[in-house]
């Protein structure tokens, strides 16, 4: 911060990383519109330089020891200033990194997986504006301007889920996520208020220093807490607020990878991340999230059982890592969280893309139908789904274990055994489901021997098949390697950190969760894989079971009967009645009598001239005697 | 002078009073515009007896004007009328009341 050397590249570097997806959405909103290949062009050279400029930071800051700020005054009226500028620790460089892959890499899959489509240039505008909001989220400074960078996030992910949005069921699940995630943004905003009333500063860096708890009581912290949580509720998806996450599958598959895992539903848990110390200050509201964390995993983890649409189980399979990584950062494992978060969006990313070839291939979403058309006989989108699944299942030596294990140390450090069973609880579920899938795709039942027709263009097909492989290929060998870097990450995240967890060395939980898995495993090889299996899972054969699961705990229900009962038929109806009675009664009396009145008054209005000229001159005689005598 | 200056605005006033009643009375769309012809005659007269009355020639150049603008005014208000004429069958003004 303190030589100008050193601080210069570093501002250059973040603003390219951040802003020229900007850019490129102004272009391509204003000029590109008839060339779509320009403007796909356009976003992806803006997204790889922000790669660069991010990877550059990365390595340029490995052995960074205090945090990076630059500020700006942004708005000064009266007392109030709100500043603008760019927050760099070991966790938003991270994110950082982590975000500008995910995009460069969808975006470079989805030249193929979208080619074709008559809003080619509309896709990149608006991932362009996706890569520019969230790169600007990881960076800020103060939580407003991570709030701002939050709604156009959240604004992006309207956009893309309704993208084809002629689709009736799109366009519903456009409102639906946008609203649900607008529920929880509006106890995000309350939150932030509150902590400005009381604090005076929204700075993340004074947040998370020991003074807010010197100035606030504890019961207001709780409750500020509470309320930021509920918009990490509404953004991650987390158990009251989870339903629109599996609805916003209706977008393109590339923009679920994006978007709905890898990257903004992570926005909640790098926000938790982001804030971590100042939460801690309130164990009432840890052992809140702990539980909202615990119930999310477990509630997605069974609705995921059940489903056979394939976007829809890696979309509750999100759900459920999301409340892993909040079980984990509630249980006080920072590192646990975040790099659960990293792998998670390496692995999840590459399971959507490949779900994306087959979805692209077979023309269906359907699990068992992919498995009878033939889904095996596409040999690298198969081998890198089975990668990515037994990452998220947490087999070794992947990614997904390494993280997961560390989460599940840190709960078997709590004092309550509960939370350390649950999590393991999960960790059978998620095997279950995630093999369930596999299996079914893998080993289809009946087979159907007609190959799909894909016209004559087999050139341009494979051109595509192309590009939407190597992302997988290296998002693939992300998977396999990025577990082997845990000690490096650990050691550079702590040094943001004052405080590091001791790691806990819980032997007992890596053998039980390996056996766990390894049963579930085996239980979905009998239920679904073996020669001669009937492909009917446990569930299924307790009916009232299946329908809880597969009615996603009724959740959607309630909220259906709460708006009919509460919303439409009591403040809606209010608002009718309003608007008829008081409003509209008003405008219309006063209408009909100027009408009444302009009636009343018309005789004066012959519409003869000669009576007008008579007027005049009488007027003029009248005004001559008055001026002359 | 052989005619007195009072005299002479007198008859002009009681000509303008004449295109007076005539363009306020008459249901004929050109008596009207021959009345307003007689007012603005009634004004040419008080112009010249001014004119003789204090030795000035711009009453007399005033009243050429007015010739000018007179049959200028004449030949437009025809035409409207017969316009209107064509358009309608008649020339009576009660007859043109749409704007009521």
């Amino acid at each position: 911060m303190t030589e100008p050397g050193f601080v210069l590249p570093t501002l250059t570097l973040v603003a390219l990383a951040t802003w020229l997806p900007a850019v490129a959405f102004a272009l391509i909103m204003i000029f590109l519109r008839p060339h779509p290949r320009q403007a796909a062009g356009l976003s992806i050279a803006a997204v790889s330089v922000s790669l660069l400029s991010a990877v550059w930071l990365l390595i340029r800051h490995w052995h960074l020891s205090t945090p990076i700020h630059f500020t700006v005054r942004w708005v000064a009226s009266g007392d109030l200033t709100i500043p603008f500028g760019f927050l760099l620790d070991p966790v938003s460089l991270l994110m950082l990194t982590v975000v500008a892959v995910i995009c460069f890499l969808v975006q470079v899959y989805s030249l193929g997986y979208m080619a074709g489509d008559p809003g080619f240039w509309r896709y990149y505008a608006f991932m362009s504006l996706f890569a520019w909001a969230m790169t600007s989220l990881t960076v800020s400074l103060t939580l407003i301007q991570l709030y701002i960078f939050w709604e156009l996030v959240g604004l992006a992910s309207y956009l893309l889920i309704g993208f084809w949005y002629e689709k009736f069921s799109a366009s519903e699940a456009r409102k639906k996520a946008f609203v649900m995630t607008r529920f929880g943004d509006v106890a995000f905003f309350l939150g932030l208020l509150l902590l400005l009333i009381h604090f005076g500063n929204l700075d993340i860096m004074e947040l998370n220093g020991p003074t807010p708890a010197e100035r606030m009581s504890p019961l207001l912290l709780t409750v500020s807490s509470l309320l930021i949580f509920g918009g990490i509720i509404g953004k991650s998806a987390q158990f009251p607020l989870l339903t629109w996450l599996p609805d916003a599958m209706e977008g393109p598959t590339p923009v679920s990878a994006l978007l709905h895992s890898a990257t903004m539903v992570a926005a909640g848990v790098y926000l938790f991340a982001r804030l971590l110390p100042l939460f801690s200050h309130s164990t009432t509201a840890m052992a809140v999230f702990l539980a909202i964390g615990t119930i999310s995993m477990v509630a997605a983890s069974t609705m995921a059982m059940v489903s056979r649409d394939i976007k829809r189980v890696w979309a509750y399979s999100t759900i459920s890592q999301l409340g892993y990584m909040i079980m984990g950062l509630a249980a006080g494992g920072f590192f646990a969280g975040v790099f659960h978060l990293t792998t998670h969006a390496g692995f999840k990313a590459l399971l959507f893309l490949c779900s994306g070839v087959f979805i692209h291939h077979f023309g269906t979403n359907d699990m068992v139908e992919i498995g009878r058309h033939g889904g095996r006989s596409l040999k690298i989108p198969m081998v890198c789904m089975i990668i990515g699944a037994a990452a998220l299942a947490g087999l070794p030596p992947l990614s997904g274990f390494f993280s997961k294990e560390l989460i599940l140390g840190v709960l078997a450090d709590r004092p309550n055994p509960i939370w350390v069973a649950t999590a393991l609880l999960g960790v059978f579920l998620t095997a279950y489901y995630t093999f369930r899938l596999i299996f079914v795709i893998l080993f289809p039942r009946t087979v159907d021997k007609v190959k799909v027709q894909h016209g004559e263009d087999n050139h341009a097909d494979r051109t595509s098949d192309r590009l939407m492989g190597w992302p997988l290929i290296i998002l693939s060998a992300v998977t396999l390697l990025l577990g082997f870097f845990e000690a490096p990450l650990e050691h550079f995240l702590a040094r943001g950190l004052a405080a590091v967890e001791p790691a806990g060395g819980h032997t007992w939980v890596l053998f039980s969760s390996l056996g766990l898995a390894a049963i579930a495993l085996a239980l979905s090889w009998f239920e679904f894989g073996r020669r001669g299996a009937d492909q009917v899972g446990f569930v299924e054969r307790i009916p009232w079971l299946y329908d809880f699961f597969a009615e996603r705990w009724y959740i959607d229900r309630f909220y259906r009967f709460a708006l009919d009962r509460f919303v439409y038929r009591g403040i809606a109806a209010l608002c009718a009645q309003n608007d008829q009675k008081v409003i509209d009664g008003s405008i219309d009396g006063l209408s009909r009598g100027t009408v009444n009145t302009g009636r009343r008054i018309a005789f004066l209005h012959t519409g003869m001239i000669q009576y007008r000229l008579l007027i005049i001159f009488v007027a003029m005689v009248l005004l001559g005697m008055f001026f002359i005598f | 002078m052989i005619v007195s200056f009072g005299h002479v605005l007198v008859l002009s006033g009681l000509l303008f009073l004449l295109g007076t009643v005539c363009a306020v009375t008459r249901r004929n769309l050109i008596m009207i515009l021959l009345g307003v012809e007689i007012m603005l005659n009634a004004a040419t007269i008080a112009f010249v007896g001014a004119a003789l009355r204090w030795h000035d020639m711009e009453g007399q150049v005033f009243v050429l004007f007015i010739f000018a603008v007179a049959a200028a005014e004449v030949s437009v208000g025809l035409a409207l009328i017969i316009g209107v004429y064509r358009r309608t069958g008649s020339v009576d003004p009660s007859n043109f009341n749409l704007l009521k």
